[in-house]
């Protein structure tokens, strides 16, 4: 038997590298991303994003097969196989189940455990805490949207007649196209889900209060802004859901029509929408947290 | 303002519209371990949410390590650590992971935050358990990781807001033992909390709050001093205890015994004269220790140090 000791190593004094309130923004993004994506937690909180992920970056495997499997890109393309225009009303869905999961997991945990009183006692505003949750949640959702169609992208191009270069210079524009729909899709339903999250305890009922709001509010708008009273036009805009897909519309020129559109609203008037609908939840958000603090 | 204490008050006034939380304090915290004492709806957690700068005073200035919370909230809070009195952990984190987090919040960097969440966890007693999610631990553990959450980034100054609360007799003696070794490594610690024993247990220096008034603030060697005296004699015992209450001394009498004060040393000196003047022949004189109760339910003028 060796002699062994053990030693009461006391409590040691820190004097390294202080990185202020940049570094306390910065541990609240990554402690977002890993509340959303279940990491560092137990499994069954794991399940449902990356179910989520799977399906959106599987559903732009199986076009790229189906593209391979037909052999002709263009002749595929006009008959049915889903283009990057069509390919948003797919992952929207996606991505709206998903922001019904993640905005109320990012924000309500954190206020109704108490855990706000701990946060708030460290160099970190308000403000910061906000930006950093807010920022974690575009990242993670933005990814939902985008790494599928870069999948898809780079997919195309490599199995393409034509070779990888002719097409990436042939769709050049979906380098920019397919950003500006993902920040639509991200900010209009973000915006709606933060809103929701900061002024309902619990994340079951603000997830099914978001989705409440998005999916009958589509139909309810549209039926109201059909009737004949003045203004009724303007209700159209209500339908929340429709105004990125308006904005799809009018960047990829598909044939799809919503109500908005159909009453003369085109993608500028959505984006007008969306950011006033933007200012307003960060106002309301803001608001409540500051009370909070 | 000076800064050698670790927070210094000047007319310090906070109310929640009509209600009035603190009323015009001046107070001065030396460092060390300090006890803020008072009743529940003293003032104590508004107090230490003052020092924090997530309150703002309706009047008065104050400083905290020389920072002023409402003017320079985010460098005050660079400094402190805080343990709230309520829940504030998140049941789904390990408790590796929460106090990791915590110490980058106050700006560590990741790597050094994890090495320092395991020392501090080791610390606190919790080495076994830092792998386990915070939903499964006991009140005492949660207490605990509380606690290691609020010193893992190296704080000049430590506020605990009834650190003790929800815990069972032997869990509140190692979370008080805990504390005291905080002050052991000249950590400042201002610990509130509405159980006299803890602050007796624990501090140096004790801040007593009353519906939002400042009872006392001192040395608790200047409280304990102010005990009373046990005194027994062989005769005269009466004569000796209206000589006693002459000189202004509480004073009560059972046969031959009696106790006198609280008071200063002074008390001695006049129990001496005194039975000698009236040849009460002295037996015994002890000087017992005031709790801090006792001076706490005292009228302030009485037992002021």
């Amino acid at each position: 038997m060796t002699d062994q000791v053990i030693y009461d190593r006391g409590y040691r004094t820190y004097d390294g590298e202080r990185t202020g309130p940049g570094g306390a923004r910065k541990a609240v993004y990554k402690d977002g991303i890993r509340r959303v994506l279940g990491l560092g937690r137990k499994a069954r909180e794991k399940v449902y994003p990356w179910v989520m992920i799977s399906i959106a970056i599987g559903m732009a495997a199986i076009v790229i097969g189906v593209h391979w499997f037909i052999g002709d890109l263009a002749q595929s393309l006009s008959e049915g196989v889903p283009t990057y225009g069509e390919l948003f009303d797919l992952y929207s869905w996606i991505g709206l189940l998903f922001i019904a999961f993640a905005a109320p997991w990012l924000l309500i945990p954190d206020r109704t455990r108490g855990v706000l009183s701990v946060y708030f006692s460290r160099p970190l505003t308000v403000d910061g805490y906000l930006s950093s949750k807010v920022a974690a949640f575009a990242t993670v959702v933005g990814g939902i949207y985008l790494i599928p169609q870069l999948v898809l992208h780079l997919g195309l191009g490599l199995i393409s007649d034509d070779g990888f270069l002719t097409y990436m210079g042939d769709n050049i524009d979906v380098l920019w196209k397919v950003p500006v729909i993902t920040l639509s899709f991200v900010a209009m339903h973000g915006a709606l889900a933060f809103l929701l999250s900061a002024v309902i305890n619990r994340p079951g009922v603000a997830s099914a209060a978001f989705l409440g709001v998005l999916i009958p509010g589509r139909f309810i708008a549209a039926q109201i802004s059909e009737a004949s009273f003045p203004g009724s036009r303007w209700t159209s805009l209500l339908a929340f859901d429709h105004l990125p897909r308006i904005i799809r519309d009018d960047l990829f020129r598909d044939t799809v029509t919503y109500p908005a559109e159909a009453v003369g609203f085109d993608g500028w008037t959505a984006a007008a929408v969306i950011a006033v609908a933007v200012v307003v939840s960060a106002i309301i958000v803001r608001a409540r947290y500051r009370r909070l603090a | 303002m000076g800064q050698d204490n670790v927070v210094e008050i000047r007319g310090l006034t906070h109310d929640y519209g009509e209600v009035v939380a603190l009323r015009e304090l001046d107070l001065e915290v030396p460092p060390g371990v300090t006890g803020l004492v008072g009743a529940n709806g003293a003032g104590k957690t508004t107090m230490l949410r003052l020092l924090l700068g997530l309150l703002h005073p309706t009047a008065g200035e104050m400083t905290v390590m020389g920072h002023d919370p409402q003017t320079e909230p985010l460098a005050v809070r660079a400094k402190l650590g805080y343990m709230p009195e309520g829940n504030c952990l998140p049941k789904d984190q390990t408790a590796a992971d929460f106090v990791s987090y915590t110490a980058q919040l106050a700006g560590i960097p990741a790597r050094e935050a994890r090495r320092r969440s395991s020392e501090t966890l080791f610390l606190v007693g919790l080495e076994e358990e830092r792998f386990r999610f915070l939903g499964d631990f006991s009140t005492g553990m949660q207490q605990r990781v509380k606690l290691a959450q609020a010193i893992v980034h190296d704080p000049d100054l430590l506020l605990l807001d009834e650190p003790a609360s929800g815990l069972d007799p032997a869990g509140r003696a190692q979370m008080l033992q805990l504390i005291r070794r905080l002050g052991e490594f000249d950590i400042n610690v201002i610990v509130s909390s509405h159980v006299l024993t803890d602050i007796e247990d624990t501090c140096s220096w004790v801040v007593m709050l009353d519906a939002g008034d400042l009872l006392r603030s001192g040395p608790l060697q200047g409280f304990e001093k102010r005990g009373t005296v046990q005194v027994e004699v062989v005769a005269e015992a009466t004569r000796l205890a209206e000589r006693l209450t002459n000189r202004g001394l509480t004073v009560t009498v059972d046969g031959m015994r009696l106790v006198v004060g609280p008071g200063d040393q002074g008390v001695e000196q006049a129990i001496l004269e005194d039975s000698a003047a009236v040849d009460a022949g002295l037996i015994r004189m002890v000087r017992g220790s005031a709790s801090l109760e006792d001076l706490f339910l005292q009228p302030s003028e009485e037992a002021g140090p």
